[in-house]
């Protein structure tokens, strides 16, 4: 058993040529050699019959026509009866002897020609009822069929005629007759194995080429020659447009595009081609169709591949690919080791969590499919660090992607430093516009407190120069009210001063109500002058939201400006019915604090509204108004994830509503 | 003695300060912290001498004024006014206020005011001539005393043409300390000196106060005469 194993494993691990031939030869050999067993046994079974038919044929003879002679008892008539039929033409050679023996075993005659053997008499008696008897005896070490057969008169058997097949003269026309067969068989399998030869080369032959092509183009060579038949002259895919357009797509090349419904492919392709001819010369036409939608495919694949590398690499805003597991940097282009400050060798590998520690979750977001539409992820204004930990303001953008087998995020950084300092310039220009607008009433407002403090000094003074002396009462009255006028001066500069200064870069936990009064310290009193009523409705204990108290005075006196505009438009200061005034109301809200700032002004109309928010938009004329003030609001209040929502009918007034997210 | 006066201010602190300053001067003092609230203290007190703010919450001091110069036309209005805002004083100038100050208010300025709004009280009480002519040697002058109004129109023509027949080379025009003027008069001189100018008269001005000079300036009139501090400055002038 383990010996056949054996042979199978051994049959198995040889080439497909030899497997071929081999299986031809064992098959063919054991054809031969089953042909031949049966040949030899039919052709020596039957020859060997034949001949013994003979012999039979020639001992009745003789026992038909020896009766007479017997009974006549003409032994001499006999005796050349049997020699003329054992001598009879090639008969001598097939017969050994004959001999007539009569009914008691005397030997009447035979044809030996030495004295007669005795053993020989009765070494084949013909046994009653039968016609015949045959028998291989030894006569002086020669092996002889005996054919006895009895001589009959009548019903009465009087002799036995004994027929000698001589055995070697048999043996010798069986060896002769298997000489030739087995030539024959040789003759046949000398052929087979010739012609089995040459099938298996024909067949091994393209598939050892095929092999050698498939090797060749493993080791990326997409330079050899690929007929495996004769050079087809008329095959020219080089020619086929699509091979020169990458963009146009082609079904034969791209399976994936038949989805997109888009293929197209040409009336008369020049690229695909099957020739007729046996399974051989269609594989390798197959074969050649699949090498050149390779080639097609690794050209496109280059191309593609150098297309994003020289995007990756000349983009403007720096791009990492930032490994999910450990943010390891796995790549970063150009521009980031321009504007980070690193060497690339110092980028690559390094923790993208040195830069950016605002990506640390946005795998897991983006893993998880919760980024949004695009899967993307986007950080408006985030601390990033140069190297040697200089901070600077950017945008990011990440992005999943599969890089090198692994889960990686693409993290596209935009560096808003110029922009946020052109907006910190705009809102501070506009901040300074406003205070421009407001230095009237901050002058009435300053001038105010100067007034007391300078009456009572000149009280002190006329009492000195009249050389009277101020009473106790009067003396205090006047350095109690000075020194409060004096604290009230100081708080209006402060406030002018926090209003007038830059914004931080940096948000903190405010409560909403501080810049308003901050704002109201400013506005408050000059809106009175103007006939305008505050109605305050300030909350307590507002959860803190984060923001900077220095924009958020800004938002509330750009709010606070427009909405004494809008009531200036809708009546005059002196008319004493009209409706003049503005509610403030703080209180909080589901996740955060609400402002309402309404106002009983003019109110704005539909169309103007959503129109309100963009820059440069204004409904005032020309010189009063850059239209910048609410595009201003608008973004400091989105910068702090706030929301602005706008209620106004025309004639009766507006109410804007904020609402800001509290922090946690 | 009637010294009453009656001081309008929405703001307390100044208010407290008023009363302690202008009790020093010896007046007797009537507050008031709005417009309204003023209307009806001058109505029941009937005060020599108001002074009023300008910007008041609710009822201006303007508008304070307009309604006192309609229950008393005669009454002395003294405005109170921010640093330097001239536009409004002169406004309140043509509402027939008699005399204006600058916020923050100085101990001189306000007891210079008080002092023109008594010598005028004085002046309409006596009848006296409130424009005189005098001749001294190279000018005449006419001393103006009062307040320079509409109805001040026929005696400063009368004037001119007295200081006229003089024939002197120039005609100085003095104001007194305690002269004032309201729109109407300002609008007069302005004209008379117009006239004077085509008729190729070289006239000019002296003695005016601080605050009337910076009111001629505004007005225009600085452009048409040279002002002088005095009447000698004025004669020394070549």
């Amino acid at each position: 058993m383990s010996y056949f194993k054996d042979s199978l494993k051994r049959y198995g691990s040889l080439s497909l040529k030899n497997k071929i031939f081999s299986s031809i030869l064992v098959v063919v050999l054991l054809i031969s050699v089953a042909i031949a067993f049966v040949a030899r046994w039919i052709l020596v079974s039957s020859l060997t019959a034949e001949l013994e038919m003979r012999g039979s044929a020639v001992a009745h003879s003789i026992a038909e026509r020896g009766g007479t002679f017997m009974l006549d008892k003409d032994y001499p008539q006999l005796l050349s009866l049997i020699f003329d039929e054992a001598r009879l033409h090639e008969r001598k050679h097939l017969i050994s002897y004959i001999f007539i023996t009569d009914q008691g075993g005397e030997v009447l005659a035979h044809t030996l020609t030495r004295p007669f053997p005795s053993e020989l008499r009765l070494a084949n008696q013909v046994p009653q009822n039968e016609n015949r008897s045959l028998r291989l005896v030894n006569v002086e070490s020669e092996s002889i069929h005996d054919i006895a057969v009895p001589i009959k008169e009548g019903l009465y058997r009087i002799g036995t005629v004994h027929v000698g097949l001589s055995k070697s003269h048999i043996d010798s026309l069986i060896s002769k007759l298997r000489l030739t067969f087995l030539g024959f068989i040789s003759a046949i399998i000398g052929i087979i194995f010739f012609l089995s030869n040459r099938i298996t080369q024909y067949i091994t032959r393209p598939i050892s080429k095929l092999t050698r092509i498939s090797d060749e183009l493993s080791r990326g060579n997409f330079d050899i020659s690929l007929d495996f038949q004769e050079d087809d002259q008329n095959w020219r895919p080089t020619e086929c447009p699509a091979y020169v357009n990458t963009e146009m797509p082609c079904w034969h090349f791209d399976q994936s595009a038949r989805q997109a419904a888009t293929h197209r492919t040409c009336k008369n392709c020049v690229f695909y081609r099957k020739r007729s001819g046996d399974e051989v010369v269609q594989l390798g036409d197959s074969f050649r169709n699949m090498v050149w939608s390779i080639k097609l495919y690794r050209r496109r694949l280059r191309e593609s591949e150098e297309k994003y590398r020289s995007l990756f690499d000349s983009g403007p805003d720096p791009v990492f690919v930032v490994d999910c597991e450990n943010f390891h940097i796995a790549d970063a282009n150009p521009r980031a080791q321009e504007l980070y400050g690193y060497e690339k060798e110092e980028l690559l590998g390094m923790s993208y969590l040195a830069l950016g520690p605002e990506n640390r979750s946005d795998c897991l977001i983006t893993y998880e499919g919760r980024g949004g539409g695009t899967g993307c992820l986007y950080h408006p204004k985030v601390l990033h660090y140069k190297k040697g930990t200089k901070p600077f303001y950017v945008n990011v953008h990440a992005c999943p992607i599969s890089y090198k087998g692994r889960h990686a995020i693409i993290i596209a950084v935009t560096d808003i430093t110029e922009m946020i300092e052109k907006d910190a310039q705009v809102i501070q220009a506009g901040k300074m516009k406003s205070l421009g607008e407001m230095s009237a009433g901050i002058a009435h407002e300053l001038n105010q407190p100067l007034n007391a403090i300078k009456m009572g000094s000149e009280f002190l003074a006329l009492m000195e120069e009249q050389g009277r002396t101020a009473s106790p009462e009067q003396f205090h009255q006047v350095v109690v009210e000075i020194s409060a006028q004096v604290d009230r001066a100081a708080e209006i500069i402060n406030t002018l001063r926090a209003f007038g200064r830059k914004a931080e870069m940096l948000k903190e936990r405010i409560d909403v109500n501080k810049p308003i009064g901050s704002v109201l310290t400013i506005v408050r009193r000059q809106f009175e002058l103007d006939n305008i009523r505050f109605n305050l409705d300030l909350g307590q204990n507002l959860p803190p939201i984060l923001a900077q108290d220095n924009r958020l005075q800004q938002v509330f006196f750009n709010l606070l400006t427009n909405a004494r505009d809008a009531i200036n438009d809708a009546s005059q200061a002196s008319d004493m019915d009209a409706r003049r005034s503005i509610g403030i109301r703080t209180s909080a809200e589901a996740g955060g604090v609400g402002v309402d700032i309404s106002d009983t002004g003019v109110g704005i109309p539909d169309d103007v509204l959503d129109k309100i928010f963009e820059p440069f938009f204004t409904t005032k004329e020309t010189g009063q108004g850059m239209g910048l003030g609410l595009a201003i609001t608008y973004g400091i209040v989105r910068d702090y994830g706030g929301q602005i929502r706008i209620d106004s009918e025309p004639g009766r007034g507006t109410t804007f509503h904020l609402f800001f997210p509290q922090t946690h | 003695m009637e010294r009453k006066i009656l001081v309008i201010d929405d703001e307390q602190p100044t208010l407290n300060m008023f009363r302690l300053l202008l009790a020093a001067y010896g007046y007797e003092i009537i507050t008031a912290a709005n417009g309204a609230e003023g209307l009806e203290a001058f109505e029941r007190e009937r005060p020599g001498v108001v002074l009023t703010d300008i910007k008041m919450p609710v009822m201006d001091g303007i508008e304070v004024l307009k309604r006192i110069k309609e229950i008393d036309p005669h009454a002395e209005v003294i405005v109170i006014t921010g640093h330097g805002d001239m536009d409004l004083a002169i406004r309140a100038l043509n509402l027939d206020a008699t005399d204006f100050i600058n916020k923050p208010v100085q101990r001189v300025a306000l007891s210079q005011a008080l002092k023109r709004a008594e010598e005028r009280i004085a002046i309409a009480k006596s009848k006296a001539e409130e424009i005189s002519v005098e001749d001294v040697d190279g000018a005449a002058i006419l001393t103006i005393r009062g307040s320079v109004t509409a109805r001040s129109e026929p005696f400063l023509a009368r004037a001119m043409e007295r200081a006229r027949e003089l024939e002197r080379p120039r005609i100085i025009l003095h104001f007194d300390e305690s002269a004032s003027t309201n729109g109407a008069g300002l609008a007069l001189l302005t004209q008379l000196l117009l006239e004077a100018r085509e008729r190729g008269e070289r006239v000019c001005i002296a003695g005016l106060s601080e605050n009337f000079r910076k009111v001629f300036e505004i007005v225009g009139i600085a452009k048409l005469v040279v002002i002088y501090e005095s009447d000698a400055a004025a004669l020394a002038a070549p």
